[in-house]
């Protein structure tokens, strides 16, 4: 969706590079994409990154995609559970999407998520990754 | 506080109206509603979703107004994406209620065939999360993927069962003027389509289609169809934190507290119009909604043509983004009195429009 905005991006560069969430001090409760105030009622969220490792829970392949992505298609899309239980959906990279199967061991890794082509703005984010390969 | 009826309504075709703009469409609708009415209107309440994305218009309202020569009343813009009808419908209703206005008119129109379909695409997932989920290029369809997904494995499906939804939409469709795909298809036509998004095919999308309604709403003449209850309830749990990926909860929440204050149970509603922007949420609607039990919808549906959709739904008569909720409060007013529908057996109809993927639903009960 051209063009996509550098303030937007830049803003979220934490949460897209490291996968750093909200967590509430008092009840321990975790919010991504992060929140201002928890369920419990309590204000004081800490900054608090999501471990990288999960597996899969379930997942789809994508071929109908934005202009954005129409390069990358088709795009595998999964839902993800990470080793402390939070669950977050990304975008599943390096797989043969015949292969992959729910419950695959799955690692966040650092990758491009779109180029803007007008303007050359480079946008990086997280992306899951099977542990053994698949 | 005085009863809310429906005193007029017209709908556009739906489909590919490439010689009209966005406020000519909504312009033509309300101004056929009014004529029907004999009433004047003290305000405007208009839906859409993407007025600004795909037509580059703001203040919508205002010329509408304009073409139609009506100056003075106050224009009301409501934005909730696929859901935006169904919450005019609701303001509308509660404002009618509080006795501000006598008469108002909801006006819902949208026109994405003003861009080409990778922008579309583009445009309909802002309906999402913009920073943590359509950056990702995650979409409304890679979700409803998932979401069917779930749904099979846990009840024990085939996809084939799944695509009778399609079946039974356009078996529906076919009878509705108004609808964009007005034809029947086989079932192979559904299995055999292109995946999509897998395991959901081409058949399990509503299309989107360009398309204006509206409505007039009074309280102070008893003609047509009544408004017993509107709701709205909010889903603000995001789609990576929720419990579980079978229930609409928005929809469960908001046709709780509609069906409760309209003193009516699921069993009594003859007709609903529930929001299938893919058909696994028409299918999650009807449980959700309290229609049928948990796991339960695509079993009714193999035993019986069930009472659901009869427009054809968003597969079939099409998906008319924020439009949709005044599309279907009028089909559902139409069936309960048989006017271009077949009437139903019965009293009370349903409208059940939802804003993107369970993000905010409207649940609208009528009477006659």
């Amino acid at each position: 969706m051209k063009h996509e905005s550098v303030p937007i991006y830049w803003r979220n560069i934490p949460h897209y590079y490291r996968l750093v969430a909200k967590r509430c001090k008092k009840c321990g409760a975790v919010y991504f994409p992060p929140v201002i105030k928890c369920r419990c009622g309590s204000k004081e969220l800490e900054d608090f990154e999501l471990p990288h490792e999960g597996k899969l829970v379930e997942f789809t392949v994508l071929y109908q995609v934005g202009t954005d992505f129409l390069k990358q298609k088709p795009l595998v899309i999964g839902l993800v559970e990470l080793s402390n239980g939070v669950k977050v959906v990304g975008q599943i990279v390096d797989v043969q999407p015949e292969k992959l199967t729910q419950g695959a061991k799955v690692e966040a890794v650092f990758r491009r998520v779109m180029v803007d082509g007008k303007y050359g703005l480079v946008m990086y984010g997280y992306k899951f990754r099977p542990v053994d390969g698949v | 506080m005085r009863d809310v009826y429906i005193v007029g309504g017209a709908l556009y075709p739906a489909g590919r109206h490439y010689g009209k703009n966005i406020d000519d469409m909504a312009a033509e609708v309300l101004d056929k509603a009014l004529a029907e009415a004999k009433t004047d209107i003290e305000a405007v309440f208009i839906a859409s979703s993407t007025a600004e994305l795909a037509n580059k218009q703001q203040i919508l309202g205002a010329y509408v107004l304009e073409s139609l020569g009506l100056d003075k009343i106050p224009v009301f813009r409501i934005e909730d994406g696929d859901g935006s009808g169904g919450a005019a419908i609701a303001l509308a209703h509660h404002v009618l209620k509080s006795e501000e206005y006598n008469c108002v008119a909801v006006v819902g129109v949208d026109k994405p065939n003003d861009v080409l379909s990778n922008q579309q695409q583009d445009i309909y997932a802002t309906t999402l999360d913009t920073y943590f989920e359509r950056y990702f290029g995650i979409t409304p369809l890679a979700y409803a993927a998932l979401m069917a997904k779930v749904y099979l494995r846990k009840y024990e499906y085939r996809y084939e069962e799944l695509a009778q939804w399609a079946v039974l939409m356009h078996k529906h469709g076919a009878n509705n003027p108004y609808a964009y795909l007005r034809r029947q298809i086989k079932i192979e036509d559904a299995i055999n389509s292109e995946l999509v998004s897998e395991p959901l095919r081409l058949y399990d999308i509503g299309p989107l289609a360009d398309g204006a309604a509206a409505a007039v709403l009074c309280n102070n003449k008893k003609d047509g169809p009544r408004i017993l209850s509107a709701s709205v309830s909010t889903n603000a749990i995001p789609f990576n934190l929720r419990q579980d990926y079978d229930t609409l909860y928005s929809a469960q929440e908001a046709a709780k507290k509609a069906l409760e204050k309209a003193k009516v149970t699921p069993r009594d509603i003859a007709t609903a119009e529930v929001h299938d922007s893919f058909s696994i949420f028409g299918i999650l609607a009807l449980e959700s909604l309290g229609f049928v039990k948990r796991g339960g919808a695509l079993a009714a549906i193999r035993e019986g043509d069930l009472p659901i959709n009869l427009s054809g739904g968003l597969k079939s008569r099409g998906n008319i983004l924020g439009a949709t909720g005044v599309y279907q409060l009028v089909e559902v007013a139409w069936q309960l009195i048989g006017r271009e529908f077949k009437r139903v057996d019965g009293d009370y109809g349903l409208v059940h429009n939802m804003g993107g993927v369970d993000r905010v639903s409207t649940v609208v009960v009528v009477g006659v």
